[in-house]
């Protein structure tokens, strides 16, 4: 094992600044430096028996996989994939791997445990001094305190090396029972120089009390360290709060040194065997050594403990004092084991990030199952009534005028004339409608039929939702919370401002029949024909969601219109005698193209009320998400997550 | 105060709770709680009660019963050496060779007690008896700890590891239902466990409680600072005793004189929870569990109770969209079936004149009328009526046909449910309380069978009123006689004139007889003539006819025609409000017993939700 060439310069560039000059090239000035830098911190993970570029390539995949994490977490929230910021390899990544993979090796030291335990105390008897308040009562440590040796604060980004806190310099020993102050970790240089260059010794709230965020932030800091001071009593080393604490910190391959405090010394020292034996198999800690504090109120309140060292208890047996132990022990192969470590944990397949990423693929699954249901259940028929003839009739009259014969329009402004005379009559008689009339009985019964489908529509979406929670999640707060009468003010606006026959509608027209026209030469004659008779037709519209659903609809005789998530598919079947009768077989597939052109134009209207007030950008949202499994970070996170394993060990 | 011993009653009956009027409120919430409609909040409040409604009743059945004292904190903390010392002799082991020490849960109690009652298997407990007077009026349980079983959802993974079979959590809580007492235990290190607050919250709610500190030989005094906890836990802490376990039980076992903390403690014992008190105690415990019940409850009830009263003005308002587009349409049909007035007006006034000779002409017309209305029968609901015609059997069952043709369209009333059903959403209610916009056939021919039945009611009513008033105005004699005089009028003198030209002009004075030309003439004015007074009729049949109209269809409201409808909505507002507003009442008495019942000097109580 090579040993640690241990720098104490005040650099603090990270690794991927690093990696990245190493393959563009670098000023020879620095080479040394960097090398001697990369061989050390190579040294703390890989034994020493592969390479530094091995260890550059680790960290800056570390640096990568955290990159690849980033961007997957807005997609897993938005899945629906529970929270991971709590799980044990996030810790490890974000709280130990990213922070110290790139930085000067400082050997985390923290002091932890229950309520009223004496942690405080144990701290201020490490560091010399009263550095965090220690009182009577429970759970009054609320921030992490930390005792850093001379010089240490200037060079280090202490907000970086512990993220979810905000450094703040020491003013007091009250610093550390200020309620006011939010995640602050107060932080106090060691005015007597004796603390070792490397060392960070934090005292943490309580990991038990009523206040959970107290937890949080002893996590936290716990997530950071290498080397825990587990303080326990006769109480509390049972209770499951700190049995998982410290099972935490035994699995990411921490340090431990165990604190039996407030012993009644020394008739309970042959008890500790047993009670450390029972906290060994709960959490799978092996203490590295292990110490016993005397319960003395008095001693407590004049802020003295002294902490006896249990041999017996100790691996080697060696007898050395708490303070002595962490200044003296080896730095490189603590810090290495708690890298490791953390990388074992982000690293496990069922508890590890694997699990994460494989939550976000089955939440994709089921993202689309829901995508299919809404494509199943998201479709309606709208039944529209008969169009006014005449809005079909006219385009084809102005089409046909400047290619129809002198006979032709004599005969057909006779034909104009006589059947004027006939309606007239009729709207005499009480039996005919207007043709602006019978417009306003179209346009009313047209916006019913619209309207039913939007109700039906609505249904439908409030059982699909029902039947699937993802769905209910994403559309279901926007069903019941918004303003429904505002989706029908603006169907019933859309409608209004669509005219009856609209320039792209014309457009649609002239070009079906100039394509007609060139296909058939004879047929035009035959057209003229059909436009004597009266047709009837009776549209029927499918609007469904997702243009991959509608394609599936058969679109037979129709028109299908992709309308933003929408195809709306329109068969509009000539019906009647007369059509049957008078429109040849070339002529009819026309007719029913032209009317179903003009009904599938009616539809958007539905479609992009539906699109616009009534789902926004909830259909696109639920392809984006169903999609997400094949995402390429996915891959790519898996690909690193292997290889961080590797290069490891 | 069956029950009550002779003389003493008046003393007591101050401070005891009003136990009829506790009776009456626990009958009360048990016929209110089941009763919710079936809606998440109501199930919510129903499934709440189930866990409360048995402890309410054994308190009621179970008055005179001692109390059941269970002793409760974290491992370590001397649960078992301040039941040792209660008990007077070792009972339970105590000590700290091993985290948790106690398993199973020891009932303490007096020889002479009968504790047959305690299901002492479900609580998997062993029972000691003991000669203690500390123990003489209650039954002590040395209850398990909370905090040393692993948490809910811990990964299998930890199964190997001894705490796996560790189930004192699971046990502490089959033990608690059966205390009426808890007598919490903690210590310096441990009065500020989240785990033991969270076991304690959930138990606490009816159930007074003492609190002690123990280790008093050894740890700081943390009484102030354990009190604000537990008050900032919602709490009343009246006081907290402070006791060394340990030393307790050594000078019990020695016969010394008690010290001073544990001789309160066993002082608090027998006079607050011994004998008589333990009634009050039982019956205060029951008041605080109904109205932290009740106060739960209304919490949860609270936001829901908005979103009901938004239904509700949904309802209203989609109601009255409904019956403004109905009320224009079957107005304007009324207004354009001008003819059809007149026939069911004016001809049944005409009907009735007989004997004059303008009857007779009126008669004529109207006999070749009717062969016209026979071609035109009427249409629809409103034309049915008009034309005189019932409006059950085929225009009943219509459906939506129906509706459709009195002037309300489907799609109108499927925007109003959609709306509503939107609205009903929000305020958690689904199928099977409310329908969806688009009703079911089923639903849909009964919807629109009732309203035409109260259209086809209202409507003919309405209209029956209008005929019958115009009737009266054109269908008096006086009336009749009028026009049979103006009539006759042209007929006179069609009559003197033919026959002064045939007496006087032809016999008289020799001139030529007039002839068939005059005649002719003649039947040609008393025809137009006849038209004329026949249309002054229709005219006075019509004055006023749109006024009328207009005030028939304005009371389309108060007709509740498209109740039926809306019905599921409007039935589900009302039913949820109607039941919420029950429980804010019985809450509000649940407060008012709770604060008169008087204070218990000794005992914390849970008050107060925490802050």
């Amino acid at each position: 094992m090579v040993r640690l060439a241990v720098e104490h310069g005040g650099r603090s560039l990270g690794w991927r600044n690093r990696g990245g000059n190493e393959r563009r090239g670098r000023p020879a000035g620095v080479v040394n430096q960097q090398e001697r830098s990369a061989e050390s911190r190579q040294s703390m993970v890989s034994s020493g028996q592969s390479a530094a570029p091995s260890f550059a390539a680790w960290a800056g995949s570390v640096a990568e996989l955290c990159d690849a994490v980033d961007r997957l977490t807005p997609v897993a929230a938005s899945l629906g994939v529970a929270d991971a910021s709590a799980a044990a390899w996030h810790g490890a990544l974000y709280g130990k791997l990213r922070p110290q993979v790139s930085r000067e090796p400082l050997l985390v030291a923290a002091v932890c445990g229950g309520t009223n335990t004496g942690k405080s105390l144990i701290t201020n008897s490490l560091v010399g001094s009263g550095i965090s308040r220690s009182t009577p009562e429970a759970a009054r440590t609320l921030h992490p305190v930390a005792s850093l040796a001379q010089g240490v604060a200037a060079r280090t980004d202490l907000a970086a090396l512990f993220p979810g806190f905000r450094p703040v310099a020491w003013r007091s020993e009250a610093d550390a029972v200020d309620a006011a102050a939010a995640d602050v970790l107060v932080w106090r240089e060691d005015s007597g120089g004796e603390q070792p260059e490397r060392l960070v010794v934090l005292d943490t709230p309580d990991i038990d009390g009523t206040l959970r965020e107290n937890w949080h932030r002893a996590e936290l800091v716990r997530n950071a360290a290498d080397v825990i001071v587990a303080v326990l009593t006769q109480q509390k080393y049972n209770d499951a709060a700190v049995r998982d604490f410290f099972a935490a910190a035994a699995a990411a391959g921490k340090t431990v040194i165990v604190v039996f405090n407030m012993v009644d010394w020394p008739r309970q020292r042959e008890r500790i065997a047993g009670w450390l034996a029972t906290f060994a198999a709960e959490t799978g800690v092996a203490a590295a050594a292990v110490y016993a504090g005397p319960h003395d109120f008095d001693a407590a309140e004049a802020g003295r403990i002294t902490l006896h060292p249990l041999p017996e208890l100790t691996p080697g047996g060696v007898e050395v004092p708490l303070a002595e132990r962490l200044a003296t022990g080896d730095f490189d192969r603590i810090k290495r084991q708690a890298m490791a470590g953390a990388m074992r944990v982000v690293a496990d397949s069922a508890q590890g990030l694997a699990g994460w990423l494989d939550a976000i693929d089955r939440a994709a699954a089921g993202w689309r199952d829901a995508q299919r249901l809404l494509e199943r259940e998201g479709r309606v028929q709208v039944e529209l009534p008969s169009p006014p003839r005449e809005i079909v009739w006219d385009e084809v009259w102005t089409w046909l005028e400047p290619r129809r014969s002198a006979v032709d329009l004599v005969v057909s402004s006779g034909y104009r004339t006589v059947g004027w005379g006939v309606s007239w009559a009729a709207r005499r008689l009480g039996v005919g409608r207007t043709a602006s009339e019978r417009k306003e009985d179209f346009a009313a019964t047209e916006l019913e039929a619209l309207k039913r489908a939007l109700a039906d529509f609505i249904d439908r979406l409030d059982d699909a939702c029902r039947r699937d929670d993802r769905l209910g999640r994403l559309l279901g707060p926007r069903l019941a919370t918004a303003d429904r009468k505002a989706w029908y003010a603006d169907l019933e606006r859309r409608h209004a401002a669509l005219p009856l026959v609209s320039e792209d509608y014309r457009t649609f027209v002239r070009a079906e029949l100039d394509r007609f026209a060139a296909a058939n030469p004879g047929m035009v004659k035959a057209v003229l024909t059909g436009l004597t008779v009266g047709s009837v037709v009776r549209p029927v519209m499918t609007l469904a969601l997702f243009s991959a659903g509608a394609a599936a609809v058969p679109a037979a005789a129709g028109v299908l219109h992709h309308v933003l998530d929408f195809g709306v598919t329109v068969a509009a079947p000539l019906v009647g005698e007369g059509a049957v009768a008078a429109a040849s077989q070339g002529i009819r597939p026309l007719i029913e193209r032209l009317f179903a052109g003009w009904s599938a134009e009616r539809g958007r209207i539905l479609a992009e009320t539906l699109h616009n007030v009534v789902l926004g950008d909830g259909v696109e949202e639920i392809g984006r998400l169903a999609s997400s499994g094949s995402r390429p970070e996915l891959v790519r996170a898996r690909h690193l997550l292997v290889e961080c394993s590797r290069e490891c060990g | 105060m069956m029950d009550t011993p002779n003389g003493s009653s008046s003393r007591t009956a101050a401070a005891e709770p009003d136990f009829a009027a506790f009776d009456l409120l626990v009958e009360a919430l048990g016929r209110w709680a089941p009763s919710g409609p079936a809606w998440p909040p109501a199930r919510r409040v129903r499934s709440e009660w189930e866990g409360v409604a048995p402890r309410l009743d054994k308190a009621r059945l179970e008055l005179s019963r001692v109390l059941v004292v269970g002793v409760v904190g974290g491992t370590g903390t001397g649960k078992s050496t301040l039941v040792n010392a209660l008990a007077g002799s070792e009972v339970t082991t105590a000590g700290d060779v091993a985290r948790p020490t106690t398993i199973n849960p020891i009932v303490v109690a007096a020889r002479d007690v009968d504790v047959s009652w305690l299901p002492l298997d479900v609580m998997q407990a062993r029972l000691v008896r003991s000669d203690s007077p500390a123990v003489a009026n209650i039954v002590l349980v040395d209850c398990p700890d909370p905090d040393t079983q692993a948490a809910a959802g811990t990964p299998p993974a930890e199964s190997s590891k001894p705490s796996a079979t560790n189930r004192n959590r699971d046990l502490l809580e089959a033990v608690l239902p059966a205390c009426d007492v808890l007598l919490l235990v903690s210590t310096a290190q441990k009065y500020r466990s989240w785990i033991v607050a969270r076991e304690v919250a959930a138990f606490a709610p009816g159930r007074p409680l003492l609190f002690v500190q123990t280790h008093a030989s050894r740890d700081p005094d943390i009484r102030d600072d354990w009190r604000k906890e537990l008050e900032s836990q919602g709490f009343d802490v009246p006081r907290i005793f402070r006791i060394d376990g340990v030393e307790a039980a050594a000078r019990m076992a020695a016969g010394l004189e008690p010290e001073p903390g544990f001789r309160d403690l066993v002082a608090a014992i027998n006079g607050e929870l011994a004998g008589r008190a333990a009634r009050r105690v039982r019956r205060t415990g029951a008041l605080d569990l109904a109205a932290w019940f009740t106060r739960q409850a209304r919490t949860d009830l609270a936001a829901s109770g908005e979103l009901v009263a938004a239904l509700a003005t949904g309802v209203d308002a989609e109601r009255s969209r409904l019956e403004s587009i109905l009320a224009r349409s079957i107005s304007e049909t009324l207004r354009t079936n001008r003819s059809a007035w007149q026939r069911l007006i004016a001809d049944d006034v005409v009907a009735r004149w007989h004997g004059g000779p303008f009857a007779s002409f009126l008669h004529v017309i109207a006999a070749l009328g009717t062969l016209w209305s026979r071609v035109r029968p009427g249409t629809g609901v409103v034309g049915r009526l008009l034309a005189g015609q019932s409006v059950s059997g085929t225009a009943r069952d219509g459906g939506w046909k129906a509706v459709e043709e009195l002037g309300l369209p489907a799609g109108e009333v499927e925007q109003s449910r959609s709306v509503l059903a939107g609205l009903a959403a929000r305020a958690g209610m689904q199928d099977p309380l409310v329908g969806r916009a688009r009703l079911d056939d089923a639903a849909a021919s009964a919807a629109t069978a009732a309203l035409v039945d109260r259209a086809g009611a209202w409507l003919s009513a309405g209209i029956d009123r209008l005929v019958a008033e115009r009737r009266a105005r054109v269908g008096r004699t006086a009336f009749h006689w009028l026009f049979e005089a103006l009539f006759s009028t042209l007929l006179v003198t069609v009559l003197v004139r033919a026959g002064w030209n045939f007496f006087h002009g032809n016999l008289w004075e020799g001139k030529p007889v007039s002839g068939i030309g005059f005649l002719e003439e003649a039947i040609v004015w008393v025809i137009l003539w006849g038209l004329l007074l026949r249309w002054l009729i229709f005219a006075l049949v019509r004055l006023g006819l749109d006024r009328d109209i207009q005030g028939l269809v304005g009371s389309v409201a108060s007709s509740r025609l498209v109740d039926p409808l809306l019905s599921d909505f409007a039935g589900a507002a009302a039913t949820a409000s109607t039941w919420i507003d029950e429980g804010t009442r019985l809450g509000a008495e649940a407060d008012r017993l709770a604060s008169g019942c008087g204070e218990m000097p000794g005992l914390g109580r849970l008050r107060r939700p925490a802050t």
